[in-house]
């Protein structure tokens, strides 16, 4: 696993539309491989932070970096290129109403031109890897919300993301979809070493999984380390179906290399 | 077209809209530009019919012997010469001059000239302007053409105009598509996708229905210059008579649908990338 550091904040403060700051000088630093929770009151501005990782929004001060890269004053066009590095998954899922499960999570390789066979096959195993194998062809309304979800985690996922922010993934799912949701999660941060950052409300996840945390209180960022140490791996319970494979990652990763995208 | 779109769809009654107006902006501009060209072609037609003519007036008719040997003495420049007769000169000048002996007195005598090449015009010109009036059938004619050309250049603003609404309602439509589906153009930027792939997003459907639009336009407005040319050419005489269409003006006919999509596709793609770095 790398040290390097992926994200980089130095000073950062943002507003929406010129008002109050909803964060303010923040300055941290994140090594690739990691996994943070993120958590703060609602209204906090972890929304914002995330966005402001994802170069959705542009801060009012300060100086961000990602993968080295001052993303002062960077064009469109190569926000573009650090988002073939990164994956964000929100609340309310982001899916496109008219298109299938398939074409939802199919959209990132098809935006980035790869071969429909290699389309096939790269989908077909994401969504087999988060349980929605047989769901390939329905469209996002006839899925549960957790179901909903982890369309958009396969949709985050499917081009191996070094950097993963998600939206408070697990708002809308119940305590078995949360924690099917996490093992991905971990399997990710585990088998690539993907930054993950989580946002989260869940105290339960929290305590669960022993992640170090990032919070956001009157507008400025504070690092803890976990909240229960305690938690182990033999306390977590994996609630929903187990992977089909052992190698899920492994296989989807050649897929990858056959891209250049690894 | 074989190219699909990856997210955006247009509702049926934005699609029949945008064809309607593109077609109509389409049928227009055909029109026009099927008028400027067969006046053109006309003109410069009625132009090449005169430009061999002149007429000689031999007001002083002891003149008439000298302007007759010139004739000769240059016979290898005028392809032929057509003496109008006392009879004929006096059925043409009666409207103005009433009849009887006296119009005898003020009748000229009058040749008309054919030279075998407009370029000797001037030369023959100089020739005969010292003992006669020499008028070219060109100049005389200038009225006439130079309506013609006004006519085209008038045409021609109106192409102009017909093509710049085109431009206006392709970016308005453009704009109208973009901001119907903002959302699926939020979550093409969230996953990775660069304007110039949103905008080709864009450009596939705009393609696909200017490509429809047109072909409808130009189809319903080739008759319709047909039937202008059919009605032009029943005059018989006159500028209006010579209105035609040549090959090379079908063709260029045949290009203004196509100029049309490729305009379309132009500015779909430079509105969506407006549309796209404001967001």
């Amino acid at each position: 696993m790398e040290s390097k550091t992926t994200i980089s904040f130095a000073n950062v403060s943002a507003n929406y539309d010129h008002g109050r700051d909803v964060l303010t000088n923040v300055s941290f630093n994140i090594s690739a491989g990691s996994f943070y929770f993120l958590t703060g009151p609602s209204g906090a501005g972890k929304t914002t932070l995330l966005r402001l990782i994802y170069q959705l929004h542009k801060p009012s001060r300060g100086q961000i970096k990602l993968f080295d890269q001052d993303c002062d004053g960077i064009s469109r066009n190569d926000i573009s290129k650090l988002r073939d590095k990164m994956a964000i998954v929100f609340q309310e899922y982001s899916l496109i109403s008219h298109m299938t499960v398939f074409d939802n999570v199919a959209l990132p390789l098809r935006v980035r031109g790869i071969s429909t066979d290699k389309i096939k096959k790269l989908v077909t195993k994401t969504l087999e890897w988060v349980g929605l194998g047989k769901y390939a062809n329905v469209y996002p309304i006839e899925l549960s919300g957790g179901q909903q979800q982890r369309v958009s985690v396969a949709r985050a996922i499917i081009i191996q993301p070094s950097i993963l922010l998600a939206d408070e993934p697990t708002g809308n799912l119940d305590d078995e979809n949360a924690s099917r949701l996490m093992e991905l999660f971990i399997q990710m941060n585990k088998m690539f070493g993907t930054t993950i950052i989580l946002a989260t409300h869940n105290r339960k996840l929290l305590e669960t999984y022993h992640f170090p945390i990032i919070t956001i209180e009157d507008h400025h960022v504070s690092f803890a380390s976990a909240l229960s140490e305690k938690a182990s791996e033999s306390n977590r319970k994996w609630k929903g179906p187990k992977p089909q494979s052992q190698n899920y990652f492994a296989d989807i990763s050649k897929q990858f290399e056959n891209i250049g995208n690894s | 077209m074989k190219k699909n779109t990856l997210v955006f769809s247009l509702v049926k009654e934005q699609s029949i809209f945008m064809t309607v107006v593109v077609s109509v902006l389409t049928f227009m501009s055909v029109l026009a530009l099927g008028i400027a060209l067969s006046i053109g072609t006309g003109v410069l037609r009625w132009n090449n019919q005169w430009e061999k003519y002149a007429t000689v007036q031999v007001a002083n008719l002891d003149n008439t012997k000298i302007v007759k040997k010139i004739f000769e003495t240059h016979s290898d420049k005028i392809e032929s010469v057509k003496e109008i007769s006392q009879s004929e000169m006096e059925r043409l000048m009666r409207p103005w001059i009433s009849s009887g002996a006296k119009l005898n007195n003020y009748l000229p005598q009058m040749f008309e000239i054919k030279l075998k090449n407009p370029s000797d015009m001037e030369f023959m010109k100089k020739e005969i302007s010292t003992r006669a009036k020499f008028l070219t059938h060109n100049s005389a004619l200038k009225t006439s053409m130079n309506a013609g050309w006004k006519l085209v250049s008038i045409t021609t603003f109106v192409l102009m105009l017909i093509l710049i609404s085109i431009g206006v309602c392709i970016s308005y439509i453009s704009r109208n598509i973009a901001m119907l589906h903002k959302h699926e153009l939020e979550i093409l930027n969230q996953v990775g996708a660069t304007d110039k792939f949103i905008a080709h997003q864009m450009q596939i459907i705009v393609g696909k229905i200017s490509t429809v639009a047109s072909t409808i336009g130009f189809l319903l407005a080739i008759p319709i210059i047909l039937m202008i040319l059919q009605t032009a050419h029943s005059a018989r005489l006159g500028l209006l008579a010579t209105l035609a269409l040549t090959v090379n003006d079908w063709l260029i006919l045949l290009m203004l649908p196509v100029l049309i999509i490729i305009f379309s596709v132009y500015i779909t793609k430079k509105t969506t990338i407006k549309i796209l770095s404001k967001n």
